[in-house]
C-alpha cells in the first residue's frame, strides 16, 4: 500500500509544545488486594474493522516504544494471531505516527505481504487519535461524537490493549496490571510505571508529588480527562495516564519572562476578556466549527440557537478553550448548550 | 536585567500584595484607584485565576500579547520610518499627547466614572493610530482631541469586543467633519530637515504640499512608484513609508494576529476594480499600481481593516468584507471629489460587517 499522510485540518502539535522526557526504567507497583482483571473486548456485534492506534498525540499518553520495544514486526505478528483467533474476517487499520520512521517502514513491509492490514502514517497533531477522527480518516465513515462505534462493527484499540489481548487470549496468561504514565509539573519527575489494576491513585503518587505548592491531579490528561479530587480512586484499564499539575493560584510577577515556569500548570495565563473575534478558535478546531458563535449564543441565553451551528459535530477536544486568548470557557459553554434545556 | 531584577522581585510582589489588600479593604480608595491599580498590576503580573473546567491547561497567548504584537508592528511600520522622514520633533510629541489624552485622561476617567474593571491595553493601539492618520503638521490639540474622542467613543459602545466601527477611524471622521481645514493642510514634504521645537504645538501651514492623490486629481500627475513605496512623498504621518508598513503587516499575518484574507482581498479588489475602470475610462482614473501605493490604503488594509473586532468573524465573509472595502475605496477615489476613500470604505464596511456576518452564518448552516 502506498504511503499516505493524512492530517486533520486545525488541531495542535501538543507533542512539540509540551515535550515530556521519560525515564526508560519502569517501576512496578502492586495493589494491596487482589488485582483486577483485564476484560477482553468482546462485542455482540460482529467486528468488521479493527483500528490499532499507534499514534498517541498527547505527550502525557503512553508512548509507543514501551509496548513495541522497537520490534514492530513482533507486534504485528501478535496482531495476526489475534486476528486468526478472534476476528478472522475483520480488516485491520494501523494508524502510526509518521515521525516514527522505523515503525512505519516495518509496518509497510509487513503489510506488503498481508492483505488484511492497512497502514496509515499520520501526523501526530492532537486530536488525530480521537475515535471520531480516526474512523473518518481511516475508514471514510462519518460518526458523531458520543456515538457507539462498537455497534457499527468498529473496534479501536491501542498498543497496550493489543498486548493484553495477545497475552490473555492467545497465551492464556492473566493480565492484571497495566502501564500508566505519570507526568506533570507537580511531580518530582515524569515516569512510566506498571501498576496492578485496582491500585489506588494515592498509593501510586506516594512520595512522587513535589513537596512545595498546591497541585491538582488529572486522569487521562488535562485536555480530555477528568480532575480527581478523591485520591482513593482505583486504577482500571481505562486509565492511560495521570497528570499532576502545579496549581498556580497566586499572581506571578513578570509573566513575559517566565513562560517556562508557567507553562503546563493550571494557570489561565491571562485575564478573562470579551471575545475579540480573533479566529483562533475556528482555525484550531479539528472539525471546522466556529466556537465563538456558541459563545455569543450562550451569553445571550440562546442555547437552542447555538445548537443550530452544527454543534453535534463537536468532538469536545477542548482545543478552542485551550487557545482562546480571551480565556473564554468555550468547552464548558458547548457542553452546557448540548445539555437539553430543563424547562423546554 | 533578569539577574538584576531577581532580588527585587519578592519585595515588589509583597508591595503589590499589600497595596492590593489595602485597596480592597478601603471602599473609597477602591472606588477611585481600584481599576487603575488593577490595570497596572495586570501589566506586570499574571492573574491568579486557574482553569476550573476542562481543558485544564491553556495556551499562553492572551489578549495582551495580541495587542502587544500590534503595537510592535505599528512602531516598526510607521513610528520609526516617520521619525526618520519627519524628525523626532514631529513624531514624539504627537505620540505623547495622544497617549496622555487617550489612555491617561480619557480611559482613566472613564474607568473611574463607569466602574469598568479593566483599562484595556487596546487603548494604546487606538492612540498609536491617531497621529498616523492625521497630517504630519496637524496641531497637537487636534491629536489630543482625536485620541480622547476615539477612546470615549469606543468605551461608550462597550469597550473592546463591542465596538462596531474602528474607533480611530471614527474619530478621524469626526475631526474631518468638524475641522476640515486642518485635515487638508499640513501635508509637509518629508526629509526637509527637522523643525524647530517651538513650532511643534501649532504645526506649520506654510509647508503644505498636495498629497499624491490630490496632485493626481488636479493635474493628472502620477508620483513615482519608488518614492511612494519608500515614503518620500507627502501623506499622513504614518501612511507614507509603505515598504515598512507592508513588512510589518506581513509579520502580523505570520503571527496570526492579522488575518491574511482581509488585506489580500482588499488590495486584490482595489487592483481589480481599478484595472477595470482604467480599461473603460482610460486616463481619467488613477492607474492601478498608483492606487495600490498611494493614500492610506496600505496602512488601512494591513492594520485597520484587519482589526478583528470590526470585521466579520466568519472567514469566508472576510473575503467579502475586504472586497467591499476595495470596491468602495476605488469608487470614492475615482468618482468623487474626495481626495481619499480608505477611511470611508473601512467605516462603511465595518457597519456592513454585521449583516454580512449573519448572512454568511445563515448560508453556511442552512438556517
Ligand atoms: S478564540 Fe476566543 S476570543 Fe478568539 S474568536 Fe474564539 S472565542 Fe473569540
Ligand atoms: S471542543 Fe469542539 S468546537 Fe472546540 S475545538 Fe474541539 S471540536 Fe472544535
Amino acid at each position: 500500500m502506498k504511503k499516505e499522510t493524512i492530517g486533520v485540518k486545525g488541531g495542535f502539535h501538543l507533542l512539540d509544545t509540551y515535550p515530556l522526557p521519560f525515564c526508560t526504567i519502569i517501576d512496578e507497583i502492586s495493589s494491596d488486594g487482589s488485582p483486577g482483571q483485564f476484560q477482553f473486548p468482546v462485542t455482540s456485534q460482529k467486528v468488521e474493522h479493527v483500528i490499532v492506534n499507534l499514534c498517541p498525540t498527547e505527550p502525557w499518553a503512553l508512548p509507543n516504544w514501551v509496548i513495541l520495544k522497537h520490534k514492530t514486526a513482533t507486534f504485528l505478528n501478535m496482531l495476526k494471531e489475534i486476528r486468526t483467533g478472534y476476528f478472522s474476517d475483520a480488516q485491520f487499520h494501523l494508524a502510526i505516527n509518521e515521525k516514527e520512521d522505523k515503525a512505519v517502514e516495518d509496518a509497510m513491509n509487513f503489510a506488503g505481504t498481508e492483505d488484511w492490514i492497512h497502514v496509515f502514517p499520520l501526523c501526530a497533531k492532537y486530536p488525530q487519535d480521537d475515535p471520531v477522527i480516526l474512523v473518518q480518516v481511516l475508514l471514510g465513515m462519518d460518526v458523531n461524537f458520543g456515538q457507539d462505534i462498537k455497534s457499527l462493527g468498529i473496534l479501536i484499540v491501542d498498543a497496550q490493549t493489543v498486548l493484553a489481548m495477545y497475552e490473555q487470549g492467545i497465551m492464556r496468561k492473566d493480565v492484571n496490571s497495566r502501564y500508566v504514565v505519570l507526568s506533570g509539573t507537580g511531580l518530582r519527575e515524569n515516569e512510566i510505571i506498571r501498576v496492578e489494576l485496582g491500585t489506588s491513585v494515592e498509593k501510586i503518587l506516594k512520595n512522587k508529588i513535589k513537596a512545595t505548592g498546591a497541585c491538582r491531579v488529572f486522569m487521562n490528561g488535562p485536555l480530555r480527562g477528568n480532575e480527581i479530587s478523591d485520591l482513593s480512586q482505583k486504577i482500571d484499564w481505562s486509565v492511560n495516564n495521570i497528570v499532576v499539575l502545579e496549581e498556580k493560584n497566586r499572581k506571578t510577577l513578570f509573566p513575559m519572562f517566565k513562560a517556562d515556569e508557567l507553562a503546563f500548570t493550571t494557570s489561565l495565563l491571562g485575564e478573562l476578556r470579551r471575545c475579540v473575534y480573533c479566529n483562533f478558535c475556528d482555525d484550531i478546531c479539528p472539525v471546522a466549527l466556529e466556537p465563538a458563535l456558541y459563545y455569543h449564543s450562550y451569553i445571550r441565553g440562546e442555547k437552542h440557537k447555538a445548537r443550530l451551528y452544527h454543534m453535534e459535530k463537536c468532538i469536545e477536544c477542548g482545543l478552542c478553550s485551550f487557545i482562546c486568548p480571551s480565556k473564554l470557557e468555550l468547552l464548558k459553554m458547548i457542553r452546557a448548550c448540548k445539555a437539553p434545556d430543563k424547562h423546554a | 536585567m533578569k539577574k538584576f531584577l531577581k532580588p527585587l522581585e519578592p519585595l515588589l510582589d509583597k508591595g503589590l500584595n499589600t497595596a492590593e489588600s489595602f485597596i480592597h479593604t478601603h471602599p473609597k480608595v477602591n472606588f477611585f484607584f481600584g481599576a487603575v491599580f488593577e490595570a497596572f498590576d495586570g501589566l506586570i503580573r499574571n492573574p491568579k485565576e486557574t482553569a476550573q473546567s476542562p481543558p485544564f491547561i491553556r495556551h499562553n497567548y492572551d489578549v495582551k500579547r495580541f495587542m502587544g504584537a500590534v503595537l510592535v508592528a505599528l512602531v516598526c511600520g510607521w513610528v520609526l520610518p516617520a521619525i526618520y522622514l519627519y524628525g523626532w520633533q514631529c513624531v514624539v510629541p504627537k505620540l505623547i499627547v495622544s497617549f496622555i489624552a487617550g489612555v491617561f485622561i480619557a480611559d482613566f476617567l472613564w474607568v473611574i466614572i463607569a466602574r469598568e474593571e479593566h483599562i484595556a491595553e487596546g487603548g494604546f493601539v487606538t492612540c498609536l493610530f491617531i497621529p498616523a492618520i492625521l497630517p504630519p503638521q496637524a496641531p497637537l490639540w487636534l491629536i489630543g482631541l482625536g485620541a480622547a474622542l476615539a477612546i470615549i467613543f469606543r468605551n461608550i459602545l462597550g469597550g473592546i469586543g463591542n465596538n462596531i466601527v474602528n474607533p480611530a477611524l471614527f474619530s478621524r471622521l469626526f475631526l474631518t467633519i468638524c475641522f476640515p481645514a486642518f485635515l487638508v493642510t499640513g501635508y509637509q514634504m518629508p526629509l526637509i530637515g527637522t523643525q524647530v521645537i517651538h513650532t511643534v504645538p501649532q504645526g506649520l501651514d506654510a509647508v503644505t504640499h498636495a498629497t499624491p492623490f490630490t496632485a493626481f486629481k488636479t493635474s493628472g500627475e502620477v508620483a513615482s512608484y519608488l518614492s511612494l513605496l519608500l515614503g518620500t512623498t507627502t501623506g499622513s504621518l504614518g501612511e507614507t513609508c509603505r515598504l515598512a508598513l507592508i513588512l510589518a503587516g506581513l509579520w502580523l499575518m505570520k503571527v496570526k494576529v492579522a488575518n491574511w484574507r482581509v488585506p489580500a482581498s482588499y488590495l486584490g479588489s482595489v487592483f481589480v476594480f481599478s484595472v477595470f475602470f482604467s480599461l473603460i475610462l482610460g486616463k481619467a482614473v488613477a492607474p492601478p499600481f498608483f492606487q495600490l501605493l498611494s493614500g492610506g490604503l496600505i496602512l488601512g488594509a494591513f492594520f485597520m481593516a484587519t482589526d478583528p473586532i470590526t470585521t466579520t468573524y466568519n472567514q469566508t465573509a472576510k473575503w467579502i468584507f475586504g472586497a467591499g472595502c476595495g470596491f468602495i475605496t476605488v469608487l470614492i477615489r475615482d468618482f468623487t471629489t474626495l481626495p481619499e476613500g480608505v477611511m470611508y470604505a473601512i467605516l462603511l464596511m465595518n457597519l456592513l460587517a454585521i449583516p454580512i456576518q449573519s448572512l454568511m452564518v445563515k448560508i453556511r448552516y442552512r438556517l
